[in-house]
């Protein structure tokens, strides 16, 4: 049996979720029409809505519905700093421990050298200029330390030291109330490396 | 069945060359074992939260691994960290990503080269000590094609006439070094060049210049037209 066209084109376009192959497609596609048609109506208008509404904010290119986002208009932040993360969730993250006052940029992603995603995906050239607006004094590289990461933060910093810029990174070492005993030797082998002197 | 306990392989040394999302909580990952060359795994809820193999899966670190199974995907049950954390800074990632693009893209899977997973290994070593670059890439190039079934001739041309380091020669992919004159593409370079490099002795620039050359052009030759991912990287970054 075949089926139809617009079957298969909810399928196909269901595939374009992260971790869906055909299979589960099928799935999603099979319980929306039969089980909750209303959950599928409120889905397809929340995506259309969301397409319309949602850009990036000009200054930290996070997600936003205005051209500029309420973090960044809110004007009670301290300009002077701005930290450079990856993803949206790692700027809620940082935000929830209440103890950064600064601003944002939001990379969307990270060099990933074997993917090709490259300083082009991430908008190296946007974080420039923002970095650059003459009131920034510091940026603070929060990427992932994951190798991706790590080489994401070094080429940052390579072009912002470059043009006259004060880069730092987050440091990282034994977790809040980490016990040696039970940490991995691979974050314990990098806390001894990176040891600091006692004030 | 006898759940994969003919095929179970523990404790194997490995390094990790790349890894994909599979699934929603799941991991491809792409090995590069001393004994059984490059092995793709599934890391099962690797990108769970509380994955226990999560933060270990990163490429550039000596690692142990047990899998099974027989088809081209194995099971990776658990990693251990293998001997010695390597801490690779800044450029000597960028050669990694390369380094692993390159056996991404040359070593077939399922072949054992314990050899050049031995020089890999301390190549990455040299890296992490941010020894000097250059003649560390290029001699696993060199390691790399000569493991890999490639004649790269060194100290003689084709026909048997032994290199003289003060001659200029052509040299060609799959034949070795010509007398230039015939109006063949090539890369040009000394006699010099080819003995130094027989020699593994990069401490003369123009050796290290012509060597890079001859590389460059071979991995070309062998990779086909696809551009290296991490070549074209590091010209985008210099654009900026
Ligand atoms: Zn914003």
């Amino acid at each position: 049996m075949k089926n139809p066209t617009s079957l298969d084109n909810l399928v196909e376009a269901l595939r374009c979720l992260p971790g869906v192959g055909p299979k589960s497609a099928l799935r999603m596609a099979y319980h929306l029409l039969q089980r909750d048609r209303n959950g599928a109506d409120k889905l397809a208008q929340a995506l259309q809505g969301a397409l319309e509404q949602i850009g990036h904010c000009s200054s930290c290119n996070n997600f936003s519905e205005q051209p500029v986002c309420n973090l960044c208009a809110t004007g009670n932040r301290d300009a002077r700093l701005l930290c450079v993360v990856e993803m949206p969730t790692d700027l809620m993250m940082l935000e929830q421990t209440h103890t950064y006052h600064g601003m944002y940029f939001v990379l969307m992603g990270r060099l990933s050298p074997l993917d090709g995603i490259g300083p082009r995906e991430i908008h190296l050239d946007r974080l420039l200029k923002r970095a650059q607006d003459s009131i920034v004094e510091e940026v603070i590289l929060a990427t992932n330390y994951t190798v991706e990461g790590e080489a994401t933060a070094h080429y940052i910093s390579e072009l912002l030291k470059a043009r006259g810029i004060k880069v730092s990174r987050i440091a990282r070492g034994l977790p809040m109330g980490g016990e040696i005993e039970n940490v991995d030797s691979g974050t314990l082998a990098q806390a001894m490396m990176e040891r600091r002197a006692v004030r | 069945m006898a759940a994969g306990g003919i095929a179970r392989q523990d404790q194997q040394p490995v390094f990790v060359l790349h890894t994909y999302p599979f699934k929603e909580t799941s991991l491809v990952v792409e090995l590069f074992s001393r004994d059984f060359g490059r092995v793709a795994a599934i890391a099962k809820g690797a990108r769970r939260p509380r994955s226990a193999m999560r933060g270990m899966l990163q490429a550039f670190q000596p690692l142990l691994a047990t899998w099974s199974g027989k088809s081209e995907l194995r099971n990776l049950h658990s990693l251990d960290w293998g001997e010695g954390l390597l801490l690779l800074n800044g450029e000597a990632l960028m050669c990694g990503f390369y380094l692993n693009e390159l056996l991404l893209r040359l070593l077939p899977r399922e072949d054992p080269h314990t050899a050049l997973f031995d020089y890999y290994s301390q190549t990455l070593r040299y890296l992490a000590a941010a020894e000097p670059m250059a003649p560390t890439l290029r001699r696993l190039e060199l390691k790399m094609l000569q493991e890999l079934g490639y004649a790269v001739p060194l100290t003689h041309q084709v026909e048997g006439t032994p290199i003289e380091p003060e001659h200029e020669y052509l040299y060609l992919p799959e034949r070795g070094a010509v007398s230039p004159g015939d109006n063949e593409t090539g890369v040009q370079l000394s006699g010099k060049t080819l003995l130094d490099m027989a020699r593994d002795d990069y401490s003369d620039p123009a050796t290290l210049l012509q060597s890079k050359q001859l590389m460059r052009m071979l991995l070309a030759h062998y990779l086909g037209d696809k551009p290296l991912h991490t070549r074209q990287l590091l010209i985008d970054l210099q654009e900026l």
